[in-house]
Order: C-alpha cells, then structure tokens, then sequence
C-alpha cells in the first residue's frame, strides 16, 4: 500500500505533535482554573514556556537570527497569545463545558482564513467556503 | 437562544488567536521556529506587569499550581510544533485549522478527565466544528 505523500512530510508531524500537546494543554488548563483565577493563570503561564525557551535557545546554540521584523510579529504573538489566554482561562472560569469552549475556540482559524484571504490575497476554494458554513453552524450549536 | 457566559471571552479568544495566526506564518518567513518561539515568550512576559496578582499564589495549592505550570509547558511545546510545522514548508492556511483540531483530543479525554458530559446539540456542534476544520484544511 502506498503511503501519502503528507505522511512524509514534517509538518505533518510536527501538526499532530501541535494537536496532541495543546488538547493536554485545553484538559490541565482546565483542571488548573478550578482553583486559580485567569488573571493568575496567565500571569503563571510564561515561566511554564520558560523551558522551552532555553530548550529552543539551547538548540539554535544561543544564536538567533537578527530580524526586526520577524521578533516584532514573534512578540505580537506572544501578546495576543496572551490576551487570548487570559480569555480563554476566563471562559473555562466561568464553569462551561471544557469540550464546547476548546471547539468554539479552536474555530480561530476563520479569522486566520479571512486574514490570509484579505492580507495575503490567498484564495478560498468552495470547500473552504462550505468549511466556513460549519463553523458558523458549529458555533450557533455550542450555544444550547 | 440562551448565549453562555463563556461566549464573549470566547469571542476574544477567536480574534486574538485568528491574527496571531497569521502572524506565526510571517514571523517564520523571517526566523527559525525555535527563534520565533523565545520572541514569542517575551510577549508573553511584557503583558506579565498588568496581570500581576493581588494575592500571593502561595494560597493555591501546590495541585493546581502544577497543574498550571504543566498547561502552560504542553502549550509551549504545541506552539513550538506550529511554528516548527510552518518553518518546514507547511502552509498557514493548513498549518492553523490542522492544528486547531486539538478539541478532538480534548473531546475524547474530558470525560475520563474531567467528568464532564456534552449534550448532544453540543456534540454536534463539536463535529461541525471538526468538519469545518478539516474542510479548511483542504
């Protein structure tokens, strides 16, 4: 049997080892915010990335590359990562179903699809088109 | 129809994460994933100075506490996966919705977990939301 050829990529990979380590993260993130508060949560929450910070400067031998603008959108994620956290930590907070509030979330996409669409002029196929249908209906569903 | 208090903060969540999305693609057209990863985590720390808590985090159990510092390292290592994932060819319009599939995982393991219970109107929403991921993906 053949094996596809996405099977032989890396960032197929590297996605599903994405996959696997943030449900563990949506699940202790969860278990975290019965007793700590979202504000807290997010405080605490860069010395968990610490680690893997040295992990990663570590392994480019404490040299990284010189890019202005690369570090500004790397630090603009960082403070939108976190500005989603803390409400991401909120929703959990307020005693939802774990399982709704990590789909709906997970829908971030559609705006990184609009964004890729009208910033990078990317083009939406008519399954992208049907994709964004069920997001919309995904979304109205959590809502019961 | 009954909004859940949960929506508006979920609303932030989506708009947030939808821009840093795009965002992690153009940060490693520049720079490697490990690189992008440490400009990430200064992000995270200069917003630190605002959510600085007003009681000790001591009065937290040292349970919880764990359980939080472990969120926030498998939540770094995903992100690091990402951008790793973007940095070895793939495609932020795959990359983003492929990896946003982690409600399986946490669909799958919230009852055993968590204990918690979906009804069926939710669950699904949940497979709506699948498919729509997947259809992005494509």
């Amino acid at each position: 049997m053949q094996v596809p050829v996405v099977l032989k990529t890396k960032w197929f990979w590297y996605s599903v080892l994405s996959v696997l380590c943030m449900g563990g993260w949506t699940l202790l993130g969860k278990l975290g915010t019965t007793e700590i508060s979202a504000r807290t949560m997010q405080f605490l929450y860069p010395f968990g990335w610490v680690p893997v910070a040295l992990a990663c400067l570590w392994m480019r031998r404490f040299r990284l590359e010189r890019s202005l603008r690369g570090t500004l959108y790397s630090v603009a994620i960082g403070v939108l990562g976190g500005i989603g956290g803390l409400a991401f930590f909120a929703a959990c907070r307020t005693g939802g179903n774990t399982s709704a509030i990590a789909a709906a979330t997970g829908m971030y996409p559609l705006i990184t699809v609009v964004l890729a669409v009208l910033i990078l002029r990317e083009k939406l196929t008519w399954l992208h088109v049907v994709g964004l249908v069920f997001a919309a209906a995904a979304f109205v569903l959590f809502s019961f | 129809m009954n909004i859940p208090v949960w929506f508006g903060p979920a609303i932030v969540v989506l708009v947030t994460w939808g821009i840093a999305g795009l965002l992690q693609k153009l940060a490693t057209n520049h720079l490697s994933a490990e690189t992008a990863l440490v400009g990430l985590v200064v992000g995270f720390f200069l917003l630190d100075p605002w959510l600085y808590p007003k009681e000790s985090i001591l009065v937290y159990s040292s349970r919880s506490l764990v359980f939080a510092l472990l969120s926030s390292l498998l939540n770094a290592l995903g992100a690091w996966a990402l951008l790793a994932a973007m940095k070895h060819g793939g495609k932020a319009s795959i990359v983003v919705p492929f990896t946003a599939l982690y409600p399986l995982v946490t669909v799958s393991l919230a009852p055993v977990v968590l204990h918690e219970s979906i009804t069926r109107l939710q669950g699904a929403g949940v497979v709506c939301a699948l498919i729509a991921v997947v259809l992005l993906s494509t």
